[in-house]
């Protein structure tokens, strides 16, 4: 009884996201995030030299990639490739840097369900960390429709195979404006309305997160660079 | 405006050539590691079959083994295939720099095919489910996450231990039926290996004699040559890749050879370790694992270092008790089986003794020291190096001790 009373509590809660800032070397900002099992590592490079062919005067050109890890992308990987790309575009201050590129590379590492979300999420934590120029940040949320007609936010693998419809919202953070529907399956709009809202709660909650952890990122790499730059002078 | 492309990498500007060159005159690494020390290696397993991430300092790439059935090569109907494939161009950010001309993804993928492909490791006809009708196919992806040097050993290894994690399910084949059953059906089926191959790199620069093993991205870039070899657990070359434009003699490469052949019976043995730790894991119910280790700083390492030293630990006390025994009659601890332990014993020593004969073709390695280059060079030597920390005493005794090996070679090297 106590386990079926958890199961439901699960049904309206985001599971555990975890993030580390800068685990790779070579990108200007990269970070690793994860959203209950399912794992993603986001890198940016920007702004760089963008080839001439790509080159536009009235901002820079976004690159953006998606990598599944087994195999080649396939449309599965465009389609979430170009999900991530129009949020990208909305949220991006592109004007600031024209005849430049930016670069977002997104790895999957492991996907146990909402990788839609979790790639947008990192995308955007990977952007803050990499200090590139945002009008604002942006937080996705998936949840889906089961075959007993509940709502269940952020579910894992197990949960989507048998759903009736799966949603996935992006929220940015000035407005709260609506940035990313993507719907799939049979739904009634009155169902529509009721998920937006819980996903559009749920997303506050991904802001506060943000905010934490790169608050707490910044704080303590404060002290770690004072240490960290005494030694490359000792050597 | 923008960062000059080929400046993207460091170690391609002279300087930082220049630079990395004279550290080496003089023994120096930049991460104060000496010449032949490893970085550590940790391994971390994904949820699912196949799956590994390895670090190896901040060189980081993820392995995926996948499988699907397909229809074998007519020349070899008896076979399953296997294919690699390294990805070098996702979060590495790698072909940024030289967009098409690259290198490094092709010699990257035939030295993967070479050392598992060519060699022969895996048992290809127990992948063969009907002949010449169908056959598994398996599928490894290696995605470079980060590239800081030794992007060959940290695929090899990352490979091979993706490799001996895979489950496959197992399918049957009756009345020109194939059925594939599911884990709950019928328990998944690891592959069959005839031999472990992982490999080993070295940097060697006109400036020094001694090589650098597991090179940075900054020591692989200002390198003159690269000596990439692979070896298996029992001690048989695999691959052997050496370019570059430095002049090598033979005694460098035999010397790299001899530490390679160790180091590589020790990597599969830390891989053996490490999936034993996994299957243990995966045995408590209830249990959340997976690449979210990684995030997880309180998650168990699966790394070389902690794991090979409990190795060490535990090799050496029956050696020391086995010594104990030979030189004193009476024995000194009462072992309470002692007829098993001697039983134990025996089988060991003779084991230890092959492994020795295994290698035997190999030279010793030839013994680090701080000296040699300063030996090497009495001229140009500066005074003050040689005289703190009793340079010369050490010099002097280090000579003596190669002439004790008897080896000419050693000799005029010094020379």
């Amino acid at each position: 009884m106590s386990k079926k009373a958890a199961t439901n509590a699960a049904k309206d809660k985001l599971r555990e996201m975890q993030c580390k800032f800068n685990p790779l070397s070579r990108s200007d900002g990269s970070v690793m995030y994860s959203q209950g099992a399912t794992v993603v590592i986001a890198a940016v490079l920007g702004p760089i030299e963008v080839k001439t062919q790509n080159l536009s005067i009235e901002g820079s050109y976004l690159e953006c990639n998606y990598r599944p890890k087994a195999g080649l992308p396939q449309v599965k990987e465009r389609i979430r490739e170009a999900a991530i790309r129009d949020v990208l575009e909305l949220a991006l201050l592109s004007e600031a840097y024209p005849r430049s590129k930016m670069s977002l590379q997104v790895q999957e590492l492991e996907d146990r369900g909402s990788t839609d979300a979790c790639a947008l999420n990192s995308a955007c934590l990977a952007l803050l960390i990499g200090g590139l120029p945002l009008k604002y940040s942006f937080a996705a949320v998936h949840c889906i429709i089961n075959e007993q007609g509940e709502f269940v936010l952020d579910p894992e693998l197990n949960e989507t195979l048998r759903q009736q419809a799966s949603f996935t919202f992006a929220f940015d953070s000035v407005d709260g404006n609506l940035l990313l529907v993507q719907t799939k399956g049979a739904f009634k709009i009155a169902q529509f309305n009721d998920i937006e809202c819980i996903c559009r709660a749920a997303s506050a909650q991904i802001f506060d997160f943000y905010r934490s952890n790169l608050a707490k990122y910044h704080g303590r790499s404060a002290e770690n660079d004072s240490s960290s730059t005494d030694l490359p002078m000792e050597t | 405006m923008f960062m000059n492309s080929n400046l993207f990498e460091p170690g391609k500007s002279k300087s930082e050539r220049t630079f990395v060159q004279s550290a080496v005159k003089q023994n120096i690494r930049f991460d104060g590691r000496k010449s032949n020390e490893f970085r550590d290696v940790k391994l971390t397993f994904g949820a699912d079959w196949g799956t590994v991430a390895l670090s190896m300092g901040d060189t980081k790439v993820l392995a995926q083994v996948s499988c699907d059935i397909g229809t074998p090569s007519s020349a070899r109907g008896n076979e399953g295939t296997l294919h690699l494939n390294v990805d070098i161009k996702g979060v590495a950010f790698l072909d940024e720099v030289q967009a098409t001309h690259d290198q490094r993804q092709l010699t990257l993928n035939s030295l993967l095919e070479r050392t598992f492909r060519s060699s022969r490791c895996l048992d290809l006809e127990s992948l063969c489910i009907a002949t010449e009708q169908h056959v598994w196919c398996v599928r490894v992806d290696i995605n470079v996450l980060n590239h800081d040097g030794n992007l060959y050993d940290a695929s090899t290894i990352a490979a091979l231990a993706a490799l001996m994690h895979f489950r496959r399910p197992d399918v049957s084949f009756i009345e020109d039926e194939i059925r594939t059953y599911s884990e709950r059906e019928r328990e998944l089926m690891p592959l069959l290996f005839l031999h472990y191959p992982v490999s080993v790199t070295y940097c060697v620069y006109k400036s020094s004699t001694q090589p650098l093993v597991d090179p940075t991205l900054l020591e692989e870039n200002a390198a003159d040559s690269i000596i990439v070899l692979s070896f298996n657990s029992y001690q048989e070359l695999c691959t052997l890749n050496a370019g570059g434009t430095a002049p090598t003699n033979v005694r460098t490469i035999m010397q790299c050879a001899h530490g390679a052949a160790r180091r590589s019976k020790a990597l599969v043995q830390f891989i053996r370790k490490a999936l034993e730790l996994d299957a243990e894991r995966r045995e408590q119910p209830m249990q959340v694992f997976g690449l979210m280790d990684l995030l997880n700083e309180t998650a168990p390492k699966l790394s070389f270092k902690y794991l090979m030293e409990e190795e060490a630990e535990v090799d050496h006390t029956p050696d020391r008790a086995r010594v104990i025994e030979q030189k004193s009659d009476v024995e000194p601890m009462q072992l309470e089986e002692p007829v098993p332990q001697a039983q134990m014993q025996t089988p060991k020593k003779i084991l230890a003794e092959t492994t020795e004969d295994d290698i035997a073709w190999l030279p010793q390695e030839q013994p680090v020291d701080e000296a040699t280059p300063t030996a090497a060079k009495p001229g140009k030597a500066k005074p003050n190096r040689a005289k703190n920390k009793g340079g010369k005493k050490q010099q002097s005794q280090t000579t003596k001790k190669q002439n004790d090996s008897d080896s000419e070679e050693e000799v005029t090297q010094i020379l």
